[in-house]
């Protein structure tokens, strides 16, 4: 992913203007006074402009007054502050990663913070402000060491991302999954989670401004070395500048600036990568941005003014009793992803072959022993999975419940259990192989259904369904699940269409629709009435609950259409997952193929999403498992990472059904618990 | 990888073959007898057919668990006990049922296994478990809630769930008793001069240092027995289809003017008593009209607010009390 290291924003070609810097900051700062006038006259309170300006001027009464002082101005102020915040963490992050993709939110510490928060929610703790900030802190700066140091600092930009996400991924199921099991105890958290500046009262602004001065204090300080680090780490060091020290400690600075608009306001996603993105074209024309003392503030200013235009817009576009149920992050997500895609198509892809994972050649014998192995792991789950569950069965009942001839309850439990262990099994199945496609197709490592938006393109699909009508049949569910996994594909694959499908616009516009896809989620949750909440975010989790044979049909038939075109055309595969030429010598179809492959595994995924819900990491780990076990050619990895795929989803199932029963965890919660940390170890093992 | 997956398989073999053997259930025998059959229809359209009055109930929600205990038919079965323990002590369980697992997603294997002669569930169930369920026992799915009636949707999900138990007689004194508390419960507080009082009841919760309030409207299950008492709801916020609820924070209790202000908080919950708790020093709460007259109460601990009959007549009585102090 060449985007990931386009030349550092700190030396553009065409410095033109020695001296525009200061205009811009003004009419920076201008942009942020006037959203934070208009953001003080926006509210629940019948308290408009007069009644601001009134107050200002101290002849306003008492009550309105304290609207102004108590909750308008502080929540003005949470906005600055977070945005502000998270700009300059963003863009300090982006300079000594040398990484425009590293944000905040791409390397996990916004989820590294939730989670700890989450957690001690859900052990009922309820903490002072400062108190829950350190575990915040103690969670997001956790999450960005484990990112940072299984991607090497600086390094590798691709992984450093690919960890990100999936640490994400992995941080947000758990917390998620903490939603589920103590609904009381975290009621309000999955709104928080999206990030609200609303504020009661201006502590939480007081105690947070100290640990942000600090924050930012310490970056201007180190400024100069972090503009040393542009040259590169072996320039820097002949400088003189302590490059490890350095990273260290940008990165910890930049974290305790994102823990304090994380327990300010909850994670206000994505301004963090967009803001220095912003700026960095300001940078190009005016030099006085060039350097990092001069870009962090400017990028703290667009930061500012993209939080508190998010707020206004949304107050101005939303009646005020239902914006104030809509939390801030919502809007900088839609704004991020609309600009994370418009990045995507603009930027000159210059990537060649994504640097190839070096893999052994595997013997057949190996081969051979891995498929049998896996066989005999899936039936060996897929028959605990049938005879475990919330009350254990034997062999017999399952012998007689076949033959018809169970009794009444073993007959109930395996007519529910059954197609469970069927969707999960499958849907792993279905994950599996459109990742291989998607993998194959793309070149890239990451790129996986869900990383494409497909996935949640078809749960946007399915939640319109859930939350607009109430009594929603499987059928219908399925429907609207494909119509959302068509309608995104068409979105992603027609925009990273230009230029035939390369991979990092690909991946990149697909990122930006996952991004969107989920935003439209959490409103739509929030715009409709609270207590769908549960039922979209179970079904969203990834759940086999209440399926029924039906509902396992469509996929069960997409599966074995699909598998069987793949294994025909795993000559084709194998050629177009090598690089871009040997094809077109070879006088392969290039863009015809890759549609197809696509298009497949876009079927794939939408019948195991309506199956068995969004379940992320099973097309992600898989493929790479296989190749891992048995090298590169997609006779053997196909086969296999389908069983690992089934393998996967079923225990993962079966875990979620069992430990905790009667209540039960989805099986993507549990793939992502599974999933995460073997995603890791990959990494870690092919570090190079 | 492979040593793992071979160890896992071979593990799984032997466990299976130490195990597998035997069934835990007789095979199917089945011969029944009839007694004198119910036939009602539910919330959704669906028949419901009964062989006679169900003793063994399942309830997948807390408001038919409160349903069933005031009926006198103790479940087998309820959602999230520990949760109806901390939010509904108006109504108390008598026995110690099993517990099905969450309100959103009971286990519908523990269920089966209950045995139990009839489920009572609501349509914040999703119809696919719904649809399962129905093979376990007849299914009896009531409307959880409706703001265009809330307390006729009260009423009628005590009577089909009296039907269905043969307990009609008994859901009949329980209207008459409700209807008279509130009756009396209007007849004192116009005794008192407080007949059309501005009044707004709510709930709210903490999370981190933000204030969500939660507005009872007049298509609440609580705005409308508000109304029966001859309080005058004073939210004018808009409230859900089904439960009536709004969302609103601090400042959008400016709106309120000079009200009673009443809420329901819950001990075991840390997050759900702000109004106590970081409101007090919030310049906009204080500031309000009706916190500094001193008339913000709190209801005690308990009273289940989407309830039945029982938490409404224990709310009658705490607004009563707290509103003639």
């Amino acid at each position: 992913m060449a985007v990931t290291a386009t030349t550092p924003a700190t030396r553009p070609p065409t410095a033109t203007s020695r001296t525009g810097a200061a205009p811009v900051t003004a009419a920076l700062v201008l942009l942020v006074a006037v959203l934070a006038l208009v953001d003080i006259t926006q509210g629940t309170a019948a308290v408009g402009a007069p009644e601001v300006w009134k107050a200002f001027t101290g002849q306003a009464d008492p009550a309105d007054a304290s609207v102004v002082v108590a909750s308008r101005l502080p929540r003005m102020t949470a906005g600055l502050l977070v945005g502000a915040v998270l700009g300059i963490a963003g863009a300090a992050l982006q300079a000594v990663s040398r990484n425009v993709l590293a944000s905040p939110d791409t390397l996990a510490v916004n989820a590294g913070s939730y989670f700890a928060l989450g957690l001690t929610a859900a052990f009922g703790l309820s903490l002072p402000l400062f108190a829950s900030s350190a575990f915040a802190f103690a969670g997001g700066l956790a999450a960005a060491a484990v990112v940072l140091s299984l991607s090497g600092l600086g390094a590798g930009t691709v992984r450093l991302v690919l960890a990100g996400s999936a640490l994400t991924l992995g941080l947000t199921a758990v917390t998620e999954g903490l939603l589920l099991l103590f609904p009381a105890e975290t009621e309000g958290l999955y709104d928080w989670n999206q990030g609200s500046i609303g504020q009661n009262g201006f502590d939480g602004v007081l105690q947070m401004a100290p640990i942000a001065v600090v924050g930012l204090v310490g970056l201007l300080l180190l400024a100069r070395r972090v503009d040393a680090l542009a040259l590169g780490d072996d320039a820097a060091r002949g400088l003189g500048v302590p490059v490890r020290a350095t990273r260290v400690t940008a990165v910890v600075l930049a974290a305790l600036l994102s823990t304090a608009a994380v327990t300010l306001a909850g994670p206000v996603g994505y301004v963090g990568l967009c803001a220095p993105a912003l700026v960095r074209p300001l940078a190009r024309r005016f030099r006085g941005f060039t350097r990092t003392r001069g870009f962090l503030p400017a990028a703290g200013l667009v930061g500012a003014a993209l939080v508190l235009g998010s707020d206004v817009l949304l107050r101005a576009l939303v009646p005020a009793d239902v914006a104030v149920a809509v939390p801030t992050g919502v809007v900088t997500s839609l704004v991020g992803a609309v600009f994370l895609i418009v990045m995507a198509i603009r930027v000159r892809d210059t990537a060649g072959t994504t640097a190839t994972e070096r893999l052994r050649i595997r013997s057949r014998a190996r081969f051979l022993t891995t498929t049998a192995v896996l066989v005999a792991a899936l039936v060996g789950v897929a028959i605990a999975g049938v005879l475990l569950g919330d009350s254990k069965l034997l062999l017999g009942d399952v012998v007689n419940w076949a033959q018809g001839q169970a009794g009444r309850t073993v007959t109930f439990v395996l007519d529910t259990r059954v197609p469970r262990v069927l969707a999960a099994l499958f849907a792993g199945a279905a994950l599996a192989l459109a990742g291989t496609l998607v993998q194959a197709v793309t070149r890239n490592p990451l790129a996986e259904p869900s990383v494409l938006g497909v996935s949640g393109g078809a749960a946007l699909g399915a939640v319109l369904l859930v939350t607009t009508v109430p009594v929603a049949g499987s059928w219908g569910m399925a429907g609207a699940a494909f119509a959302g996994a068509a309608a995104s594909s068409v979105l992603v694959f027609g925009l990273a269409a230009r230029g035939g499908f390369q991979q990092n616009r690909l991946v990149l516009v697909g990122f930006g629709v996952a991004i969107a896809a989920s935003a439209l989620i959490s409103l739509l949750i929030i715009l409709t009435d609270p207590f769908n909440a549960t039922k979209a975010l179970t079904w969203l989790s990834g759940s086999t609950y209440g399926r029924s044979l039906p509902d396992v049909v469509p996929l069960i038939g997409v599966l074995a259409v699909s598998a069987a075109v793949a294994f025909a055309r795993r000559t084709e595969l194998d050629l177009v997952s090598l690089d871009e030429d040997t094809p077109r010598l070879l006088g392969l179809g290039l863009g015809r193929a890759r549609l197809g492959f696509l298009a497949l595994s876009v079927l794939l995924t939408a019948t195991a999403v309506a199956a068995a819900g969004a379940i992320a990491f099973v097309g992600l780990v898989a493929p790479h498992a296989a190749r891992a076990l048995v090298g590169r050619h997609h006779t053997r990895v196909l086969p296999v990472a389908v069983l690992l795929g089934a393998v996967l989803v079923c225990t993962a199932d079966l875990v979620g059904r069992t430990v905790i029963a009667p209540a039960q965890l989805g099986a993507g919660l549990m793939t992502a618990v599974i999933g995460t940390p073997y995603f890791l170890y990959l990494l870690v093992r092919s570090r190079g | 990888m492979r040593r793992l997956l071979l160890t896992a398989a071979a593990a799984t073999t032997a466990a299976l073959a130490l195990s597998a053997c035997g069934t835990t259930e007789p095979a199917a025998d089945d011969a029944k007898k009839s007694t004198e059959r119910i036939t009602l229809t539910d919330s959704t359209g669906e028949k419901v057919e009964l062989d006679g009055p169900a003793k063994k109930v399942v309830g997948t929600e807390w408001n038919v668990v409160e349903h069933l205990i005031t009926l006198g038919v103790d479940p087998v079965g309820v959602a999230d006990v520990k949760g109806y323990k901390t939010w509904d002590t108006a109504v108390p369980l008598k026995n110690e049922p099993k517990d099905i697992g969450t309100r959103g997603e009971p286990s519908v294997e523990t269920v089966a296994a209950l045995k139990p002669d009839l489920i009572v569930a609501t349509t914040d169930l999703p119809p696919a478990a719904v649809k399962q369920l129905r093979k376990v026992a007849p299914v009896l799915t009531l409307k959880a809630a409706d703001a265009a009636d809330p307390i006729g949707r009260m009423n009628a999900d005590l009577d089909a769930i009296a039907k269905a138990t043969g307990t009609t007689q008994k859901s009949d004194e329980l209207k008459k008793a409700f209807q008279a508390k509130l009756d009396e419960g209007k007849k004192k507080l116009a005794d008192a001069g407080l007949a059309g009082t501005k009044y707004a009841f709510a709930d709210g919760y903490v999370m981190s240092n933000q204030v969500s309030i939660r507005p009872y409207t007049s298509g609440s299950l609580i705005g409308a027995v508000n109304e029966k008492l001859g309080l005058k709801n004073a939210w004018t916020v808009k409230g859900d289809p089904a439960y009536g609820l709004g969302t609103t924070d601090v400042e959008g209790l400016t709106k309120l003017g000079d009200v009673q202000f009443a809420y329901v908080g819950n001990d075991g919950d840390a997050g759900s008593t702000p109004f106590t708790g970081v409101l007090a020093k919030d310049k906009v709460w204080t500031s309000l009209p009706f916190v500094k007259k001193g008339n913000v109460h709190r209801l005690p601990d308990g009273i289940w607010m989407f309830g039945g009959p029982q938490s409404m007549s224990t709310y009658v009585d705490s607004v009563v009390a707290a509103l003639t102090k």
